[in-house]
This record gives C-alpha cells, sequence and structure tokens, in this order.
C-alpha cells in the first residue's frame, strides 16, 4: 500500500479511498473490492464470489463503481456487490 | 382458463408478464424477456454433479464415533433437509408450470425443480452409507412432530397457490363452492396474491432455512467430522445461492412493477404479510434450532448461535429484496461458515480441481493456422 500512495502517477490514474465508518482504505481498479477489504482485515460475507448469490451485497452511499461483467444477482440502487465490482472513484461504504 | 399443453394462439411472449398471461406454446430461448433466466438456466446447467461422485466411507466411521446427542443433531438435520427438498423437487413444477408465460422462465423452473431432485438423491445417498436401515430415518421424516412443523410451514403457500389454480384453470374466475371448504374467492387479485407469497415463502424456504441447516452440516465438518457430507452440502449450497438468486429475481421483478404492472400494487399491499413470513420462518428456525440442541451442544454451535445466525441471515435476505431488517443481530455469528460455502473450491473428481463450474469438453473453435505459429514440432 505505501509504494501505492509514494506512487503519485499510478494514485492519480486507478487508486481510489474506500470509507467505511471511521476506517479509510485505499483500493486500486485492479481487482474487484472485497480480496482488498480482506487483506485490510474487514470482514465481508461471501459464498459464490461471482456475483450470483448476493451474499457480499454491502451499501454503496456515494461514489461509483462498475462490473466488467454484468453480474446475476439483483442489485438494488444504493447497494454493491463487492466479489465483483470495480471501484471508478472515492466512495463511502456501509456493511448491512 | 383451461391450461394447454401447446397455446394454439400467435403472440409475442416478450410482451406477457412472467405470470398467468398466455399458457406458454413454443419453446424457443432466442429471444427473452428477462434474459435472467436464461442465464439461470446456463449457470445450474454447468453445475451439473452426482452425489455418487462423492466418497462417503469415512463418514460411516466418524457418525459411530459421534455421541448419541451429536448423532440426533446430524440426523434431524439430515431429516429436514431431505423433507426441504422433497418439497423443492416437485412443488415449483406443480404450483408454476400451470401459469407460467415465459418459456425461459418455464424452463428455469424446470431446470431448478430437477437440481432439488439431485440433492434428495444425495440424502438417500448420505443416510445409505451411514446407517443400516434407512427406512427408519425416512419414515421418522412423516410421524416426527416437529419435523411435520416444519412441513406445514413450507408447503402452506405453495398448497393454497396449487388449490387456487386448480380451480380457475377448471370453473374461471369467481366464486366456487367446494365441498368441505365452502365458498373458495378466484379472481385474478386472490390469484396473484397467493403467487406472491408464495414465491416469498419460496425465498424463505431457500434463502434462510436451508443457510440454516447448511451451518448445522458444515459444523461437524469444522471438527474434521462428516467430511464427505459437507462435501455434498457444499454443492447443494452452491445451486441454492442460484435458486434464491431466482426468487431474488422473479420478487423484485414483481415489486418494480417491470412485469406486471398489477403485481406491483399487490406487492406493495402485501409488504406487511411477506415481513411476516420471513419474521415467523425465523422464530421456527429458532425453535427448530432448540430442538436440535435439547440433549446438548456440540463444539462450535449450540441454540443460541444458530439462532443469532438465523436473525444475520434473515436480515440479509429481507435487505436483498427491499425490506427492512427486522432483527438487532449485525454481524455472522459463525463467520467460518463462508469458508464452506464459497463455491471455488468444491472439488468432486480430481480433474475439477481448479473450477467450479466444470464443462465437459470444452473446446474453442474460434482458432485460426496464426494461432499455432508458436509451435515448433
Amino acid at each position: 500500500m505505501t509504494t501505492l500512495i509514494s506512487n503519485t502517477e499510478h494514485q492519480d490514474r486507478d487508486v481510489h479511498r474506500v470509507l467505511l465508518g471511521k476506517k479509510q482504505i485505499l483500493v486500486t481498479e485492479d481487482e474487484p473490492l472485497l480480496p482488498q477489504l480482506e487483506r485490510a482485515g474487514i470482514q465481508v460475507e461471501y459464498q459464490c464470489r461471482e456475483g450470483y448469490c448476493s451474499s457480499c451485497m454491502i451499501k454503496l452511499l456515494w461514489g461509483k463503481v462498475s462490473y466488467p461483467i454484468e453480474p446475476l444477482a439483483w442489485v438494488n440502487s444504493g447497494y454493491m456487490l463487492t466479489c465483483c465490482a470495480i471501484v471508478k472513484s472515492d466512495i463511502e461504504i456501509a456493511m448491512l | 382458463m383451461s391450461y394447454s399443453t401447446f397455446n394454439r394462439k400467435k403472440f409475442d411472449s416478450l410482451q406477457e408478464p412472467m405470470f398467468f398471461g398466455e399458457n406458454v406454446n413454443v419453446a424457443r430461448y432466442d429471444q427473452q424477456k428477462h434474459p435472467i433466466f436464461e442465464k439461470l438456466i446456463e449457470k445450474q446447467l454447468s453445475f451439473f454433479w452426482r452425489p455418487e461422485e462423492v466418497d462417503l466411507s469415512n463418514d460411516r466411521k466418524d457418525f459411530l464415533k459421534l455421541e448419541e446427542h451429536e448423532q440426533h443433531i446430524f440426523l434431524s438435520n439430515l431429516k429436514y433437509q431431505t423433507l426441504l427438498d422433497s418439497v423443492q423437487g416437485r412443488s415449483p413444477n406443480v404450483a408454476l408450470l400451470p401459469i407460467v408465460s415465459l418459456p425461459e422462465l418455464e424452463t428455469w423452473i424446470e431446470t431448478w425443480s430437477f437440481s432439488e431432485t439431485i440433492h434428495s438423491r444425495s440424502y438417500t445417498h448420505i443416510i445409505r452409507n451411514i446407517v443400516n436401515d434407512p427406512t427408519k430415518v425416512f419414515d421418522d421424516i412423516v410421524v416426527n412432530d416437529e419435523i411435520a412443523k416444519r412441513a406445514i410451514s413450507v408447503s402452506k403457500y405453495y398448497d393454497d397457490l396449487i388449490e387456487l389454480v386448480n380451480l380457475y384453470n377448471t370453473l374461471g374466475l369467481g366464486v366456487h363452492h367446494v365441498p368441505e371448504r365452502g365458498d373458495v374467492v378466484v379472481t385474478m387479485k386472490t390469484l396473484k396474491k397467493a403467487l406472491y407469497l408464495t414465491i416469498a415463502s419460496v425465498n424463505v424456504l431457500e434463502a434462510i432455512r436451508f443457510y440454516v441447516s447448511f451451518a448445522c452440516s458444515f459444523a461437524f465438518a469444522e471438527r474434521t467430522l462428516m467430511e464427505g457430507n459437507a462435501k455434498i452440502i457444499k454443492l447443494i449450497a452452491r445451486d441454492e445461492a442460484l435458486h434464491l438468486n431466482g426468487t431474488q429475481h422473479m420478487l423484485n421483478l414483481m415489486m418494480s412493477g417491470r412485469d406486471d404492472p398489477e403485481m406491483a400494487e399487490i406487492a406493495q399491499e402485501c409488504q406487511q404479510d411477506v415481513i411476516n413470513i420471513f419474521v415467523e420462518a425465523a422464530q421456527q428456525e429458532r425453535d427448530w434450532a432448540q430442538y436440535l440442541f435439547k440433549d446438548g451442544s456440540m463444539i462450535g454451535l449450540n441454540a443460541q448461535i444458530l439462532g443469532q445466525y438465523v436473525e444475520y441471515i434473515t436480515n440479509v435476505r429481507m435487505q436483498a429484496i427491499g425490506l427492512e431488517p427486522q432483527f438487532a443481530t449485525k454481524n455472522n455469528p459463525i463467520p467460518w461458515i463462508n469458508a464452506w460455502l464459497v463455491s471455488d473450491n468444491v472439488q468432486v473428481a480430481p480433474q475439477e480441481a481448479e473450477i467450479s463450474s466444470y464443462l465437459v469438453g470444452q473446446i474453442d473453435n474460434d482458432l485460426d493456422g496464426a494461432d499455432f505459429d508458436d509451435f515448433d514440432l
């Protein structure tokens, strides 16, 4: 994570802040949010990890995420699937 | 009115609602009103597996070593799972096929129900492998009071819908006198309401009741006991995750009014009924947990922890269909269950070590001569 912060060019391109309550972590666009939250020590629910079971659904309070492959699960607005969403801007999330 | 196995009318099925429109005719999948159901069919087919692929010889030894109260937990849980899949292996077909109006949804219902019959066959495979007399276990499902209570709650809404649809298909709309039952009002509204509540109760069955039973199965495997059983339950859990996706889609599509505007009104009117279905099911599952652990707990799981999991999973499932969570439990009290539920590492045969959806004989035909330029012989 330190190397990413010191690399300003990289940071401008695809490093975003994820706010969760009082916690803040930095994530990249290289992989979905779920593994990055797990590496940061944040426990998120999961089952299929490919977008159909909706176990990993959390609230997306603001900010932009995108799905490279449209997930099979129904996602209501204001929610996101962490297992397959790529974070595209700074975002704020909340657990269900 | 009366069901036809091939509707002779010419109509555009893309304009039909999911249910209670025209009876389906041509089974075509080149176009879909709701592509999600076609995708679910594809996914379910790619998941195909057979219980006999899982070796259970160690489970028999493990089972004999379990303490008596642990055998009670294991067998009761298995009986409950057998009951749930007995219902699910037939009811979507019996209740929903006579009223479905989209070919892709019709086939999803059949595919879904078929996969439940594989689950039922798994329980026979498990029971045959761990006890000497399977009949004792199966017979108890019908006579055991605790199981009978579960049977009433999981089949009630299906049975109500089937009764109404039977009257509708034979006598049409109106008030019909049924011997020993009195007058039954059959209107499009009572039919659609019965359908909506049925789908909600099926969602509860697959998204909550099953998961509570999975927790019990995996609690044994956490102690490296009954691991063959856990492997089978893992495969069942992968299928159930897909099935609950199906009912969540049906409910969300109905609520949104995108499929049938009248269904959105009914969803609105029935919201409290649906909340009650979830809350009552959670209470029933907590009562069931008391019965499971009546003679003693097991390491890692007891009635209280399982009760908290019931509340937690009920909250999650309610939010998935836009309902407010009803319980205080915010965190999963058994986070270890995720490692068992994850489908990635389901392995039933050596060649499947790295992929969860094992497709037989996959061949990529999109090749030309240039693709082999790097090869030297």
